[in-house]
């Protein structure tokens, strides 16, 4: 188990840190205090755990640190500044898509993922494409409202 | 069609400021900013990581265990030997005399596979685990007891000897935990003398909560000898009691913090079984502790209560019901949590559904060698829903009834009684929407256009169905209970005209805070955002029993609307010192052009002050603070009334059932939060979709859950099983409940309690089998259309 230096942007800032070749993206993060990714169950069911790496949508639980070399990660709470909600946060709040919140973060990276690849979506591309992320509260119809609402509203 | 979101007919309707406006949720920017921090989210200085030794058999004494090589470790090590001997129910929801106790922080005996039996804490949770490995246990295995109907044959294995009711011990027999016989009239006379007799037995599955938060503490030993915990809880107050108490800390010494829950749905009804370990390991390490549960740990805690319902009714030729026999059989696991009461909510459930007329009740709770259940969403009222849903359209068909004619023949609704939790919480019905749920749900779904499944062929085959039910808002009754349920609120007026409200009360996600600082905005003519709940812990607050029960917005918004009443009146009388005139001459209401409470004489609008105003008088000249503390009981426990329509499409290839339509009819008084009723009803076709077609725990011969802690053999409903956003349609009645705050009645659990039956009916009307067992699988499906065509 060797232990190895990486470079690492996260949410804009940069960390030069020391990880175990076992430690998980997930764990880094919530040491770090990064802790919206959220664990839901270690295994990339869940979908809590959603993280943009280089842009893309990564499971952070099923990530090992290491592999993360010289790479930028950005969580929930990166997408949105001090005072200014990123849109697709601000139409999950419009569309009551939040309830205990748990999920919510993961849910925001997965459909900023989504809307960056698909502008576009319809009803059956969120449905697909969010199928991953579970929620136990809302019953998603909200949140895939919140989308396709975000969707059209960048549009006009 | 309406739609998803041109649905809310009650908003508008009424003459609130604040109340069934639709209002982003206080705590929403937190959440999306994902800084909400909940139990696992907490970090402290010099902090342990701890994790649990699990049980590998279902059934087995644990003779030995041997702690000396993860000592050597650096490990802090918590055996049966290092914990109170102590036998407690982790719920306290019950009164104590009628509260069974079967329970100990770690017991000496396994009595599931995956029951925690020891644990360690070490520096990180790396070691942790390397710890636990090194732990070495003895144990004697005994044959496990996995069947409830072979539990109680003499020669099963016992998993209990004795346990305590109330402060007696009492011997446990055969594996029954529990029985309670309900009898009302001469049931099987009038069944007898029944035109028509229709029997059938229905069969409900173990399904676990999956709340996305597994459940986590962290527990700090202070410096003063107190111990601060954050936990996974429904109560604050029963987790210090509880704590407290196994340990022999004074109440006032335990200091529990309300933070928010990631789920519950039941689950964190009781102390979790996780918080009084991570307790132990804190005092004996004299260390802050935290433990989190992982996902396959958590589905090895808490689980729903799989039932057996046979029911037997006699009906008339004229629609009327003569009787009801009921035999109720219910599996549940390795501890009572909540069995007992359960069986008595079930009658509750049963009674209040129907006007029976004469009522057999008879009701069993069985140990097995499995997950101990608990109350999930509905405590034992989707089950039962389900036997009498379903039966009521087997009676219809079987008798050439109209389902609608017959439910609004024989419904309980206004003057009738109801249970709301179990035989001693009772009262009258004072506000029921169900009459217009059914006429309204019948033209949206266009219900006469359903057909027969006798005329249904090719490969899609679709259903329309439909259930009614109900939940209790509360355990509140007019007298003392075999429940507890009272709850508290402080309000206070600062300086400025803003209000704290402090209450215990908690919220799962359902946006209950959102509805109590609603509701005391209301009463004080403030806008919403003058209102702000105080992070508070049970040393702040007076108690509230819990938020179960659909009772956070009913009992908890009841107390901070008693508390805003008392402020209400004190901010008169002081006003009546500033303005010079009597306090009865004088209102309090919300001014739309200042946007913020003003206090008048009435009908003298120019002489008038803010709240802000009078409250700042009221420090300069020395009045003081206005603040008023309030514990209050509920003397109803009104139901609200919800109605499912669905539509179903069944693939006779693939056996595959699919949610095509839903409406949901909600009967809840005032909607406090209309996007949250909304939420709840949404949600519950999720829950209980899943409940219907998909979920359940199995369990290997070997008493292991076959799912092996993944979700996905375990499957809960994701984005693609929900209907379309044009095909969800939600209706709200016109209703007030007078007993409630502000009209309001509790929706939390009456949002599911239906959607089984209403899905299990409509695959009915689709294919012609009636499913008697849930989950109704593509499996299942195709076996019965196979056995039709035989």
């Amino acid at each position: 188990m060797r232990d190895k230096l990486i470079n690492l942007k996260i949410n804009g800032k940069k960390y030069q840190i020391t990880v175990k070749s076992n430690t998980l993206l997930l764990n880094l993060l919530r040491e770090l205090g990064y802790t919206d990714p959220k664990y839901g169950c270690g295994i990339g069911e869940c979908g809590a755990c959603s993280v943009l790496l280089d842009g893309q949508l990564t499971l952070s639980c099923l990530t090992l640190a290491i592999s993360c070399d010289n790479k930028e990660v950005i969580t929930a709470a990166g997408l949105s500044e001090k005072d200014q909600l990123h849109p697709l946060a601000q139409s999950l709040i419009e569309h009551a898509a939040i309830q205990c919140g748990f999920c919510t973060p993961g849910m925001i990276i997965a459909g900023k993922s989504l809307l960056d690849k698909n502008p576009n979506p319809t009803e059956e591309d969120v449905r697909q494409y969010l199928r991953g992320n579970l929620c136990r509260c809302t019953g998603y119809a909200p949140i895939v409202e919140a989308v396709l609402d975000q969707a059209r509203k960048s549009k006009s | 069609m309406a739609t998803y979101s041109d649905c809310l007919k009650g908003e508008g309707t009424f003459m609130f400021n604040v109340v069934s406006k639709k209002t982003p949720r206080l705590d929403a920017e937190a959440k999306v900013k994902g800084l909400e921090k909940f139990a696992s989210d907490i970090a402290l200085p010099g902090m342990l990581y701890a994790v649990v030794l699990r049980s590998p058999y279902p059934h087995a004494e644990i003779l030995r265990i041997d702690t000396s090589e993860a000592e050597a470790m650096g490990a802090v090590c918590l055996t049966p030997d290092d914990v109170p001997d102590v036998l407690y129910n982790e719920r306290g929801v019950s009164i104590p005399a009628k509260t069974y106790r079967d329970r100990r922080v770690l017991p000496r005996k396994a009595r599931h596979y995956g029951e925690a039996i020891a644990a360690v804490a070490a520096e990180s949770e790396e070691l942790a685990w390397k710890a636990l490995k090194a732990l070495k246990v003895e144990y004697k295995v005994l044959p496990p007891v996995l069947d409830p109907i072979k539990a109680i044959e003499p020669e099963s294995a016992q998993l209990y000897e004795r346990v305590f009711f109330g402060e007696e011990e009492i011997a446990i027999k055969n594996n029954i935990a529990c029985e309670r016989e309900i009898t009302v009239g001469d049931a099987d006379k009038a069944i007898a003398s029944s035109d028509f007799v229709v029997e059938e037995e229905y069969e409900l599955p173990r399904v676990y909560h999956f709340q996305l938060e597994t459940k986590s503490a962290v527990c700090n030993p202070e410096p003063d000898g107190s111990l601060t915990i954050w936990c996974t809880t429904q109560s604050i107050h029963n987790v210090r009691i509880l704590i407290g108490s196994i340990f022999g800390i004074p109440l006032s010494k335990v200091n529990v913090k309300k933070i928010p829950v990631g789920g519950s749905f039941g689950s964190s009804i009781q102390m979790n079984s996780i918080i009084p370990i991570c307790a132990a390991l804190a005092l004996k390490a004299h260390r802050p502790v935290k433990l989190v549960s992982s996902r396959e740990e958590d589905m090895y805690d808490h689980c729903k209560y799989p039932s057996r319902i046979r029911l037997r009714v006699g009906v008339n030729k004229d629609m009327s019901i003569q009787g009801v026999e009921a035999e109720v059989l219910v599996d549940i696991g390795a501890h009572q949590i909540q069995a007992y009461p359960l069986l008595g909510s079930m009658a509750g459930w049963l009674v209040s559904l129907y006007k029976w007329k004469n009522i057999k009740y008879r009701s069993r709770a069985i140990y097995t060698n499995k997950v101990p259940a608990c109350a999930m969403q509905g405590y034992g009222n989707p089950q039962m829903n389900f036997a009498v849903e379903s039966h009521v359209d087997l009676i219809c068909e079987k008798c050439g009834f109209d389902p609608i004619e017959f439910r609004l023949k024989n419904h309980v609704g206004i003057g009738d009684e109801f249970w709301g939790q179990g035989p001693t919480v009772r009262s009258i019905i004072k506000s029921c929407g169900l009459e217009e749920s059914l006429k309204t749900g019948s033209e949206l779904i266009n219900w006469k256009e359903r057909g027969h499944p006798i005329n249904k062929t090719g490969r899609y085959r679709r259903g329309i169905g439909l259930a009614r039910g109900f939940h209790t808002s509360s355990a509140g009754a007019p007298g003392p209970a075999e429940v507890i349920d009272y709850s508290g609120a402080t309000v206070k007026v600062n300086e400025d005209g803003s209000v704290d409200v402090l209450t215990a009360v908690m919220d799962l996600g359902g946006g209950t805070w959102d509805a109590i600082a609603k509701i005391v905005a209301e009463v004080l003519g403030l806008p919403l955002e003058k209102v702000s709940l105080s992070p508070v812990d049970t040393r702040t607050t007076v108690y509230d029993v819990c938020t179960h029960a659909s009772r956070g917005v009913f009992a908890g918004g009841g107390a901070a609307y008693k508390a805003a009443q008392e402020v209400k009146r004190k901010i008169l009388e002081v006003s009546s010192v500033f303005l010079q005139e009597h306090p009865e001459n004088l209102e309090l209401v919300f001014d739309p052009k200042r946007n913020d409470a003003v206090i008048r004489p009435k009908g003298v609008p120019f002489k008038s002050m803010t709240l802000g105003e009078v409250a700042r008088n009221a420090m300069v000249t020395g009045l003081g603070s206005i603040a008023a503390t309030v514990s209050f009981r509920q003397k109803t426990c009104p139901p609200s009334f919800v109605t499912n329509f669905v539509e179903v499409e069944v693939d006779t290839f693939t056996g595959i059932v699919k949610l095509l339509r839903a409406v949901c009819i909600a009967d809840c008084g005032t909607p406090i939060n209309p996007d949250g009723v909304k939420g709840q009803l949404i949600g519950s076709l999720a829950r209980y979709g899943g409940y219907a077609l998909c979920e359940e725990t199995e369990y290997s011969e070997q008493g292991r859950l076959k799912c092996e802690g993944f979700i996905t053999d375990n499957k809960i409903f994701t984005t693609e099983e929900m209907p379309f956003l044009n095909n969800i349609v939600v209706h709200f009645t016109n209703t007030y409940e007078p007993t409630g705050p502000l009209g309001a009645k509790g929706i939390g659990e009456a949002a599911g309690n239906s959607v089984a039956s209403a899905i299990a009916n409509a695959v009915y009307n689709a294919i012609g089998i009636r499913f008697t067992r849930l989950p109704i699988t593509p499996e299942k499906v195709l076996e019965a259309l196979r056995g039709k065509e035989a």
